[in-house]
């Protein structure tokens, strides 16, 4: 069992591709309209299209795709199990019946339905991992606060939420490789957690979860102090050492972002509404 | 609003507990039904609004919805309406029925603020699935029971396991 083999969620694989380079501003943003789209893809052409553009990314930004998809191995079991519960439970009074069996009917309604949401799950998912995989947390936090700044002449403290955000997406692989240890120190002490029934996994997870969430706490206390002990203000009068200037390839890929959306919101319309 | 150093430093790490639960799906536990899987993802955000008061365990239960709706469990949560919007309620539903029982006995109270905490997440989730049209209101119900009530069961133990935990570590350290 290990557990921290498969996330990808968090890491970044450092490169100098013309994607790395990118200003985090562009990348985030860019990132946002992709999942804005996504929510409004209803046909196979549009992921069609989407499929080639999120691949050419990936391409460009040299992460090898074994690695980009490895964080959905453990998803895959899931995702099948919902497919084929959407096939058989989604349907409307004038879906055509592809097949029934005793008390299943699958309906082209629900065959529709689950290969959709099956779809933008996966790319969803592939979205948010290349904009981790190219861009450091650094980078992240820098573009974030200078893109949610406005935010705060409406009282939103918005560089404060990004520090959290920013912490908790640090702290996943820091508590991944705690909760392997305490796993492993369960383990050997003889806890078998692939086996029993559902009550009998459950009881298992409490030996786990108290020493993760007291470990956590004490991280947590550890890292109030030393964040006081710097005066950490949040975004009070905070000047940065480097700061972001969006060069000619950012022009370029907005330029490209633009001319993509145009057309994902092109094939969204002219999509002919399903029955 | 003023957010103090305390609150981003909790925040961030029960958000990244929830997320860690996620990722190693060992916040899932497996029950046969067209959820998937009964979740414990949400117990950190429970714990956020008892521990620390409803500002931390909206932000908690914010991030741990960015999280299930950009790296989604199941396929309705890739949905920000199902995935985002009902998590909000769970750490303020939390404090409040923590601080509204916390005079009477603090295991009850801890008991209480899990089992409904957990029923603000099953409830508005399935709600929201179901107006949504991801789920029809028959299932729903089925998912609601059958994951429902072992979350709710689950939580609430590990709700008291956990709050006592930590208070003592605190009080100890004060």
């Amino acid at each position: 069992m290990e557990l921290t083999k498969n996330i990808t969620l968090g890491v970044y694989l450092p490169g100098e591709t013309a994607i790395h380079r990118l200003d985090p501003r562009t990348k985030i943003i860019a990132a946002t309209i992709l999942i804005t789209l996504l929510l409004f893809i209803k046909s196979y052409e549009a992921y069609g299209v989407f499929l080639i553009f999120t691949a050419a990314i990936i391409i460009v930004a040299g992460i090898p795709f074994s690695y980009a998809l490895c964080g959905l191995k453990p998803m895959l079991p899931v995702l099948i199990l919902m497919w084929v519960f959407q096939l058989f439970l989604y349907s409307t009074a004038e879906a055509e019946v592809l097949f029934s069996w005793w008390l299943f009917t699958a309906t082209d309604e629900g065959l529709h339905m689950g290969n959709l949401i099956t779809l933008r799950v996966l790319f969803l998912f592939t979205v948010t991992t290349i904009l981790t995989l190219t861009t450091s947390i650094v980078n992240l936090t820098d573009g974030l606060e200078s893109l949610l700044k406005p935010l705060r002449k409406i009282g939103l403290p918005s560089q404060e939420l990004v520090m959290t955000m920013v912490i908790a997406l640090r702290f996943v692989l820091i508590l991944a490789e705690e909760l392997d240890k305490i796993v492993k120190a369960q383990m050997a002490r003889g806890v078998a957690f692939d086996r029993g029934n559902f009550i009998q996994k459950t009881r298992k997870v409490f030996p786990v979860f108290l020493p993760l969430f007291i470990n956590a706490f004490k991280r947590a206390e550890e890292l109030i102090v030393a964040m006081e002990a710097r005066s950490y203000s949040g975004g009070k009068g905070r000047t940065k050492m480097k700061t972001l200037h969006p060069g000619r390839i950012d022009l370029a890929a907005g330029g490209i972002m633009v001319l993509f959306a145009a057309l994902m919101v092109y094939l969204i319309i002219s999509a002919v509404p399903r029955v | 609003m003023n957010l103090s150093v305390r609150k981003i430093v909790i925040s961030g790490i029960l958000g990244a507990i929830s997320i860690l639960l996620g990722v190693t799906r060992l916040g899932f536990i497996p029950v046969p039904t067209p959820a998937g899987h009964a979740t414990i993802m949400h117990i950190p955000v429970i714990l956020g609004g008892v521990l620390e008061g409803p500002v931390v365990g909206l932000i908690t239960g914010a991030i741990f919805g960015l999280f299930s709706f950009l790296q989604p469990g199941a396929p309705f949560f890739a949905d920000p309406l199902v995935s985002v919007l009902p998590r909000l309620f769970i750490g303020v539903v939390s404090y409040l029925v923590y601080y509204s029982t916390k005079k009477i006995n603090n295991v009850l109270a801890c008991v209480l603020a899990g089992a409904f905490g957990s029923a603000t997440n099953t409830v508005l989730v399935l709600g929201m699935a179901t107006w949504r049209g991801y789920l029809p209101a028959e299932v729903s119900l089925t998912i609601g029971f059958l994951h429902g009530v072992p979350e709710l069961i689950v939580a609430a133990i590990l709700t008291v396991i956990l709050v006592k935990g930590i208070q003592r570590i605190r009080t100890s350290e004060d």
